[in-house]
């Protein structure tokens, strides 16, 4: 190996595995019912337990969604899937064995498009592509928590059905896992196969590290971080191993495989006390679960609730509606909001990029803001609003922008009368006409005010400038003719009886 | 002798103290269990055999939450517990 020293001299290699909660009412392998912040041990039944006599069955919901996930990443999905046994003795555990899937995944390979952040906040960064090893559905187990000299065990999150989503070793920065990560989570979320909350630890990862020379294509020896419930997590445990190995071997130092933790609060990673034998799980096909054959009729149906794909709507709102890639991104990121913009694009299909800015700007802060008064002081459990929770309605926005390219209201208006659609869901024009904000383009009424105004004295100046050709002189008329009309002139309308009349 | 498998190792594995006579005994048992197995993957078998171990997506569970037990049962049954949890000797993933 030959001796670097700079910290560029080494590349950095990261494979992921992503638990993710599937979004169900029941559990994977029984019926009980699970969600978040219940009583300990009041979702728990004998199927859970493993208690004698029991039969697990599959969940067909849950092997739905992982089934989804694999067509929205463009994976395999094999004809035939099935269940084993990973046994150990831990008492998160309460059958002495895990039920996951570890010859015959529900999902195979796939790839998943990232995107890294750009120079500044209105730049797209570099796109690429991370490859998937496979997707399994397996049970989550049960909670432990430390009190005193014992622990205490809650089986409510035992048997929920948890998608574990392997990376290939694609990764390559504390930057890419982020942002896979990222990626991840809007696909998933936006096909409705998972919520992603980590809040409530519906998204956990472990985070596999290794360093190697750059140029080198041996893989260095790696060591596993287990249980982040972060996306900062996992960037942080990245940035923190590999220089912690890059060190080890700069001093000249092996690395040792491990599992280690990661202390969030003191932002370090620490090496977990093995449990004994741990990775001799004795895998064995199981018994109860028969081998599960998927129809390619039900793929078939699937691959139809299939979303576009986050960073191909992204492209298009920027090849095809010329949106900048601010709105685009902004607009992506939320399946429902990208979906509302298109409704009213739809609507009025003659300035997209009118509709996204309102919708970027003006409906995103005034959701955000309605957010945080709901939630009032303290933690906020109220989730976020979305473009459902207010009264608006795309055609009105695209009503709105219709408007103001027509001259009808000035974009100053336009705020101020978004501000009222957004309270009251009224249409515009009802609005407009309540306010009397109309803009003046009677022809006839407003030639005559052009006319006095022009006739002032106060004024004479600025003509004979405007006159011996500067153009700016004539801006110096408008303000006079806008207070005649308390703003309602059309101002491209007083521009051109100003241009006519001084001729 | 065991063959494909160490006793000691299976033994400490699935919490088990044996004492040389049992292991010895044992050994000679899990060796004939697996002579079977071993005679069963040798067996030239049609694919339906295969194939009988398999079921369709008919056979899945719909996604309706069913009754549960409750904390009272749960708790009943483990040989100690606290405030609805079951109490076990500390494990904890301590640092090392």
């Amino acid at each position: 190996m030959s001796q670097s020293t700079a910290s560029s001299d080494w590349e950095i290699v990261i494979g992921l595995e992503v638990h993710v909660q599937l979004h169900t009412r029941a559990k994977v392998f029984a019926s009980c019912g699970w969600g978040f912040g219940q009583e300990p041990n009041e979702q728990v039944d004998a199927v859970v337990l493993g208690l004698p006599g029991t039969l697990p069955v599959v969940n067909r919901e849950a092997v739905e969604r992982s089934i989804l996930f694999g067509l929205v990443v463009g994976a395999e999905i094999p004809e035939r899937c099935a269940w084993d046994r990973k046994n150990y003795f831990y008492p998160d555990n309460p059958k002495n064995y895990q039920l996951t899937q570890k010859d015959f995944p529900v999902v195979v390979g796939g790839k998943v498009e990232i995107e890294l952040p750009g120079a500044s906040r209105n730049v797209m960064g570099e796109h690429k592509w991370i490859r998937l090893h496979h997707a399994h559905l397996e049970e989550d187990v049960g909670k432990l928590s430390h009190a005193g000299g014992g622990s205490l065990v809650d089986y409510n999150r035992a048997g929920v059905p948890l998608l574990e989503i392997v990376t290939e070793p694609d990764l390559r920065s504390a930057a890419e896992a982020e942002a896979f990560l990222r990626s991840l989570v809007a696909m998933l979320t936006q096909a409705g196969v998972a919520d992603c909350d980590m809040e409530k630890g519906q998204l956990r990862c472990d985070c596999n590290v290794s360093v190697r020379p750059r140029g080198a294509t041996k893989l260095g020896t790696r060591t596993e971080t287990k249980n982040l419930n972060s996306i900062s997590g996992v960037r942080d445990t990245v940035i923190y191993e590999s220089a912690r190995q890059i060190r080890e071997l700069q001093a000249g130092r092996a690395i040792v495989q491990e599992t280690r933790g990661w202390n969030a609060e003191q932002g370090r990673g620490y090496v977990l006390r093995d449990k004994e034998d741990a990775h001799d799980y004795r895998y064995f096909p199981d018994p109860d679960i028969p081998t599960l054959l998927i129809s390619r009729d039900t793929v078939q149906r699937l691959q139809q609730q299939v979303p576009e794909n986050l960073y191909d709507r992204q492209r298009r709102y920027m090849e095809k509606l010329a949106l900048p890639y601010t709105a685009a991104s902004v607009l992506v990121a939320q399946r429902r909001l990208a979906e509302w913009f298109e409704e009213a694009v739809a609507a009025y299909p003659a300035n997209p990029q009118g509709i996204a800015n309102l919708i970027a700007n003006d409906l995103l802060r005034d959701l955000a803001a309605g957010s945080a008064e709901s939630s009032g002081e303290g933690v906020s459990t109220t989730p976020a609003k979305t473009v459902d929770d207010c009264p608006l309605k795309p055609a009105q926005l695209a009503a709105l922008v219709k408007l103001t390219d027509e001259g009808l209201i000035s974009k100053q208006q336009a705020k101020e009368v978004f501000a009222e659609m957004f309270k009251t869901g009224q249409d515009p024009m009802v609005i407009v006409e309540q306010k009397g904000l109309k803009q003046n383009s009677d022809t006839g009424e407003l030639e005559k005010i052009v006319r006095e105004v022009v006739a002032d004295p106060a004024v004479a100046k600025s003509i004979a400038e405007y006159r011996a050709g500067n153009e700016k002189a004539i801006n110096a008329l408008k303000g006079p003719i806008m207070k005649r009309t308390q703003g309602k002139a059309n101002p491209s309308l007083i521009d051109q009886l100003l241009r006519k009349i001084l001729g | 002798m065991a063959e494909g498998f160490d006793i000691e190792h299976l033994a400490k594995l699935a919490r088990l103290q044996l004492t040389p006579e049992e292991k010895v005994l044992y050994a000679q048992q899990l060796n004939s269990v697996l002579g079977h197995f071993r005679a069963l993957a040798e067996a030239d078998l049609p694919a339906q055999v295969d194939d009988a171990l398999v079921v369709s997506e008919a056979a899945l569970r719909a996604d309706n939450p069913g009754p549960t037990l409750g904390a009272e049962a749960v708790t009943r049954v483990a040989p100690a517990s606290r405030d609805g949890q079951i109490s076990v000797p500390r494990v904890v993933d301590d640092e090392a």
